[in-house]
């Protein structure tokens, strides 16, 4: 059944628009310029202000907004490429189209991210014209690189968005592929182009000083600094995390007002994909975490201190709280989802001691400990930690709680796996076991050392070297049971199809919930990275002497995030109702997957069809 | 339709609501910039404590590490049974009094490690102030000591009451020492120190020795520092005959500040 739709794309017209006012900003700017403002005539204008917000917020706005769709452009591609390989590889046809629907998404949210760009350069231009001048002074090779990769992003994105059915057989496929690989390429080095400017403000080489020239300043030193890579790394993962999410929660919009069963069922599926995608990547962010923290506190001690111990103390106890509810919200719809698939009955016993674990990590790793205080504070508190909290806070704890409620999440996905299958491997029992074994073998081990970091012998320098066996335990257990479950499972014997689509409504809420908590999250951990330069606009290099100089508060920074966040969703919100305009998608049943039957994949999942000449 | 578009908004909306009070009902922490002191003689003891509480307990960020027992010692309350910095402070190394220790301690903490922790205090020479540092010196004493702190050490070691980097411009923050005439303006360096009785630029000047209009394209920042600090390392070609006329003091004269300005200034002369 296939239904013709009009390709009357905005996203053709608006991303060369952008693009062009970009480049303008950016050549307006060339170095020598900038420069002349700082040291020609009466004194150059440093700051500029912007009515009611400041400059500050401004500049805060533009530059979030900007980052949450470049992280969306960023991270949609990654697993559209994955999806795509999966629909070559594994003859799964549904793969392919939705590889394509999420490519679709893209195609709009480039131009958003290129006008937001645009916004955040002239806003620097001419609010911080002196910061931009210095940055500029350094980075200006990069700058024009980074423009031109721009150009070459956004035309793969096109011949990879309208070239999908043309090439859509034999080798041309793989060509196809290719620019999708192509695409991932060019948006990545534009990402590690852009992160060299921000983590140079962080964490600028020892040998610049405040009386160092913008020219005179290595640029690859100035590039490739102390906390460059670890950025990279985090922001790759994230930026998973984050187009997962959005996925999910577009997926979850279009099923609640789907008004068939297969569009239903399709983007029940589509829901799920986000969701284990987000998740998934989400459990291995901590790790890139820890080593972007460490970096931080090897460049410089008391910007780590700051960072956890200091002013932003309180931030961390948020953080905490806003994972938890990630955690939550995304067991809580694996546990709702087994409800549609046959089996899953034989596990829902366990979900309500899964969630007390869950409860319990979670208000474990929010207990505030090492919070910045003022005398009267300690006083108040009969000393430097809370006389009970104080014993929760520890970092001995909080690895604990977060250790046991990734490997719960990973035991829900595990049952969510398994529950419409039976093995029938003669070992099935066995395997059962040894899985059950290594599972508790990996909890108790996080116990242990959990514990034995509260011995009074135990130094510090020791007890943050039991996280390593703690997360060593955690990973190891999620790879062997994985492997046995791969292997236990072949052949196994289905308890029937899942039933995409009959999902309770207040699952897909769920799903809104995840997406805003992640884009949130985001926010947050935007506003920690860049408030540790406090008033430095590079650190002890540049100093900021606007009227804004001050680092604002956690409670005005949740207010500026919540507004960042809800433009951006705003936005989405009608870019994605401008793709729905553009392309009518619809829904096809297919039958049974062509590789064997079981698992969720292999439960008769929909497929969506495009529009006619697309 | 509309119901459930009210729905997701709603969801959307609550979502960020709770996160926002949240991140409001708990202290609300505001990362002060240092305020800039500039203390005459006339200052007062009540005047360098209170201004050392507000930095120990603001923009100093003292208290990040301090207030915890975990990370440093205490010092507003009692460490090891020592009592309070101010009670402890003269006991502290022998030989060195109160307000010394404090100082050494916050321009040079290497020196002084308190046994069972780690090394980790910064130089505050970096982000604060001399007379700031000063501040928060007798602030230290006054908590459970006296204050010994003046006006005069305040004067004593810098020159400048005003103390260098703080609340200044990115290009003031370094350096130390009294400095050579024209403070950090290369230009007024130039006719302070009289280098134009022997150097020419744009168009001023004695033609005696190379001449500063392109001299960046000509050496780089290495070879002018040198060329200020050791004139006699190595002549430029066609001076040979001059080696040994420019003098060898202006490393003595001019603050780190004032010479890397300078050498920077004339790097980019090209």
């Amino acid at each position: 059944m296939r239904r013709a739709g009009r390709r009357t794309d905005p996203a053709r017209w608006l991303v060369p628009i952008a693009l062009a006012v970009g480049a303008a900003a950016l050549a307006a700017l060339a170095p020598d310029v900038l420069l002349a403002q700082d040291t020609g005539g009466e004194g150059p204008r440093a700051y500029g202000d912007f009515p009611l917000i400041g400059s500050r917020t401004a500049i805060w706005v533009a530059a979030q907004v900007h980052l949450l769709f470049a992280a969306f452009v960023l991270g949609v591609p990654m697993f559209a490429v994955v999806a795509e390989a999966i629909g070559i590889f594994g003859g799964e046809d549904r793969y392919d189209k939705l590889a394509k629907e999420f490519t679709r998404l893209l195609l709009v949210a480039y131009s958003a991210t290129a006008i937001w760009g645009a916004i955040l350069v002239f806003g620097l231009v001419t609010l911080y014209p002196g910061v931009w001048s210095y940055l500029a002074g350094i980075f200006a090779p990069s700058m024009w690189v980074y423009v031109g990769l721009f150009f070459f992003e956004s035309f793969t994105l096109y011949l990879y968005y309208y070239g999908w059915d043309r090439w859509k057989e034999g080798r041309a496929k793989w060509g196809h592929w290719t620019l999708g690989i192509l695409l991932n390429v060019w948006g990545t080095i534009v990402m590690f182009i852009a992160n060299s400017w921000l983590t140079y403000m962080m964490s600028p080489p020892a040998d610049v000083t405040p009386d160092t020239a913008p020219d005179m300043v290595r640029f690859w030193s100035a590039f490739a600094n102390a906390t460059w890579m670890p950025i990279n790394i985090h922001r790759l993962i994230a930026n998973v995390v984050f187009g997962g999410a959005i996925v999910g929660a577009y997926a979850a919009y279009r099923f609640l007002v789907a008004r068939t069963d297969e569009e239903r069922a399709h983007y029940d599926w589509m829901g799920y994909v986000g969701n284990f995608i987000a998740i998934s990547a989400l459990i291995v962010l901590p790790f890139a975490g820890y080593y972007l923290g460490r970096e931080i506190y090897e460049f410089n001690q008391q910007m780590g201190i700051t960072m956890m111990g200091g002013f932003m103390s309180w931030l961390w106890i948020i953080q905490a709280f806003l994972i938890g509810v990630l955690f939550l919200a995304g067991n809580y719809y694996l546990w709702v989802g087994m409800g549609r698939i046959p089996g899953a009955e034989r596990y829902t016993k366990y979900t309500k001691y899964m969630l007390v674990v869950l409860v319990l990590g979670v208000i474990v790793w929010a207990t505030p400990h090492t919070m910045i205080a003022n005398r009267d504070e300690l006083e108040a508190m009969g000393g430097s930690h809370h006389p009970f909290l104080g014993v929760l806070g520890v970092m001995s704890a909080k690895n604990t709680a977060v250790n046991l409620m990734i490997l719960t999440t990973f035991l829900s996905f595990l049952l969510y796996r398994r529950a419409n299958n039976e093995a029938t491997v003669s070992w099935a029992t066995t395997g059962t076991w040894i899985q059950g074994g290594v599972m508790g073998i990996a909890a108790a081990v996080v116990l242990f050392y959990g514990i034995y970091g509260y011995h009074p012998d135990v130094t510090a320098i020791v007890r943050i070297g039991f996280s390593v066996y703690q997360v060593g335990a955690v990973l190891t257990a999620i790879i062997v049971v994985t492997l046995l479950d791969i292997f236990m499972m072949r052949g196994a014997r289905s308890l029937g199809a899942i039933r995409w689509g009959q999902m309770p409504a207040r699952s897909q809420y769920a799903l809104f919930i995840l997406a805003v908590t992640f884009t949130w999250l985001m926010g947050l951990m935007g506003f920690a990275r860049s408030g540790i330069r406090q008033h430095w606009h590079v650190w002890e290099v540049m100093r900021d002497t606007s009227e804004w100089a001050a680092t604002p508060a956690l409670g005005y920074a949740a207010t500026v995030i919540s507004a960042c966040v809800l433009i951006f969703l705003a936005l989405v919100a009608f870019i994605f109702w401008l793709g729905g305009l553009a392309e009518k998608p619809v829904i096809a049943q297919v039958g049974a997957a062509p590789h064997g039957p079981r698992g969720a994949e292999a439960s008769g999942g929909p497929e969506l069809q495009p529009a006619q000449g697309d | 339709m509309w119901q459930t578009n009210l729905k997701v908004v709603l969801v959307v909306l609550g979502t960020l609501g709770v996160y926002t009070l949240v991140a409001n009902s708990i202290p609300q922490v505001q990362s002060e910039v240092p305020e800039e002191l500039s203390f005459t003689g006339e200052v007062s003891i009540d005047q360098l404590v209170s201004a050392g509480e507000d930095l120990y307990n603001g923009a100093g960020q003292c208290v990040s590490c301090h207030g915890l027992g975990t990370r440093a010692p205490n010092l507003v309350t009692d460490h090891a049974g020592e009592g309070t910095i101010g009670q402890r402070c003269g006991d502290r190394v022998p030989g060195e009094d109160c307000k010394v220790y404090l100082h050494q301690s916050m321009v040079n903490p290497g020196v002084y490690v308190v046994e069972g922790f780690q090394p980790i205090m910064p130089d505050m020479t970096r982000t604060l102030s001399e007379t700031q540092i000063w501040a928060v010196v007798a602030y230290l004493q006054s908590v459970g000591g006296a204050v010994t702190v003046t006006a005069e050490d305040i004067g004593s070691s810098y020159g400048d009451a005003e103390g260098a980097p703080a609340g200044g411009s990115a290009t003031a923050a370094a350096g130390g020492g009294v400095g050579a005439a024209g403070g950090l303006d290369p230009v007024a360096m130039l006719e302070g120190n009289l280098c134009l009785n022997c150097h020419t630029m744009d168009g001023r000047g004695v033609q005696l020795g190379p001449s500063f209009d392109g001299i960046g394209g000509r050496a780089g920042a290495d070879y002018i520092r040198t060329s200020i600090l050791d004139p006699n390392a190595e002549a430029a070609a066609g001076f040979e005959p001059l080696q040994g006329v420019m003098p060898t003091n202006f490393g003595e004269q001019f603050s780190a500040a004032q010479l890397e300005a300078l050498v920077q200034f004339l790097a980019n002369r090209r």
